[in-house]
């Protein structure tokens, strides 16, 4: 009798959880709701993700901060997306043109200066949080099996975000973009036996010319993309399957 | 079992994600104010006939560029060597981080209970940070 009571006590809060209520209110658009909603069976399916809990951090800076770099990571890969996008609708991939469309973007675009600053920066602000994501990682040691595999995708993604720096910094087609993407497939050739092979196919020639703006290009806004969010979505796969390692 | 998910945990929805929801906005903001503040950095137009005077990499690669500077001391073994070492080890410093946790087998966690991994740890970092202050200012 006793534990009838309760049980039904707890129906009744479940019932009116704040989700529930947020659910409802997207379910009257009907996408979600009514047979849709009984063939794939969406509810349950976001119910069960969003009941998931966090590990709880004792302490201020591991919860609010050193326990956060993923996430903030992330959240700069989203921004990453959204203003590379933007300027990708403003920018000329050609040896002629590549410069003066940089100025154009920064001087006379509406908000041109905003996102390319904001690309700038999140770029840079990003390469600090995965590396000390990856910092923190080692030393609570949250690589270790189960979480072998996790580390390999997080390494990845880690020198996919080196690549997408290392691309895009050519991009602007400015002096020292040239000369530091010069200096730096130049010791691609130090590489024993295909050394030479190597650079010659990362330039599209002797030297860093327009085959090598082109290719630069499709890595830093086709290729690069495309697998980073497949590592992403492995990563995210297997924290979702592992949980978060408990805090130490 | 719910008492105990209770101690164990937040719950992902509502704290957790109003949590990121707040970093999220913190971090947009932080990104606007550099942005507006710092503008990114827009030099000549490229010109391969000349070359100039220095050339030094994004801060992130300074580190490595350091090292391909420090290589060149090895000289004496013969002109192959400094570039073939300075690549080669560089590649063999990434892949043993890469491969680490199938090297590092054990399964302790605390960081002080494996000490050879955490030193060598702390050395990577501390190297890590000193080579990029000396490549900036070499």
């Amino acid at each position: 009798m006793h534990k009838e009571e309760k049980e039904l006590r707890k129906k009744d809060i479940e019932k009116r959880t704040l989700f529930r209520e947020l659910f409802d209110i997207f379910s009257l658009t009907g996408f979600l709701y009514g047979p849709l909603d009984e063939r794939l069976k969406f509810r349950d399916a976001l119910e069960k993700q969003l009941k998931k809990t966090t590990p709880h951090y004792r302490f201020f800076i591991e919860r609010n901060f050193l326990a956060c770099l993923g996430g903030i990571t992330f959240v700069l890969f989203l921004i990453q997306v959204a203003t590379g996008v933007l300027l990708l609708m403003y920018y000329r991939p050609t040896i002629a043109e590549a410069y003066n469309s940089i100025v154009e973007i920064t001087n006379n675009i509406h908000f041109g200066w905003l996102v390319r600053g904001m690309h700038h920066w999140a770029a840079n602000v990003m390469i600090i949080t995965v590396i000390l994501h990856m910092t923190r990682v080692f030393f609570v040691g949250a690589y270790k099996p189960p979480r072998d595999f996790n580390w390999l995708t997080g390494m990845t993604l880690l020198l996919l975000t080196f690549t997408f720096g290392f691309s895009g910094y050519l991009l602007p087609w400015s002096q020292i973009s040239y000369w530091a993407t010069t200096v730096g497939t130049d010791s691609i050739g130090a590489v024993p036996f295909i050394g030479e092979t190597l650079r010659y196919f990362v330039r599209g020639g002797p030297q860093v010319s327009q085959l090598a703006l082109t290719r630069f290009f499709a890595l830093h806004v086709v290729i690069l993309p495309g697998v980073a969010l497949f590592c992403l979505g492995l990563h995210f796969l297997m924290i979702r399957r592992q949980g978060i390692s408990e805090p130490l | 079992m719910g008492k105990d998910e209770e101690i164990k945990g937040e719950p992902f929805f509502p704290n957790h994600v109003l949590k990121e929801i707040i970093i999220f906005l913190f971090i947009l903001g932080l990104i606007i104010t550099l942005a507006t503040f710092i503008p990114a950095p827009m030099g000549s137009k490229a010109d391969p006939f000349s070359t100039p005077e220095h050339i030094k990499p994004e801060w992130y690669f300074l580190a490595g560029y350091q090292l391909l500077k420090l290589a060149e001391k090895l000289d004496f073994l013969g002109a192959w060597a400094p570039k073939l070492i300075g690549v080669l080890g560089q590649g063999f410093i990434v892949a043993i981080i890469f491969f680490l946790p199938f090297i590092d087998r054990g399964s302790e966690r605390y960081p002080h209970k494996r000490p050879i991994v955490t030193t060598l740890g702390i050395l990577g970092v501390v190297s890590f940070i000193i080579l990029t202050v000396w490549g900036h200012y070499s």
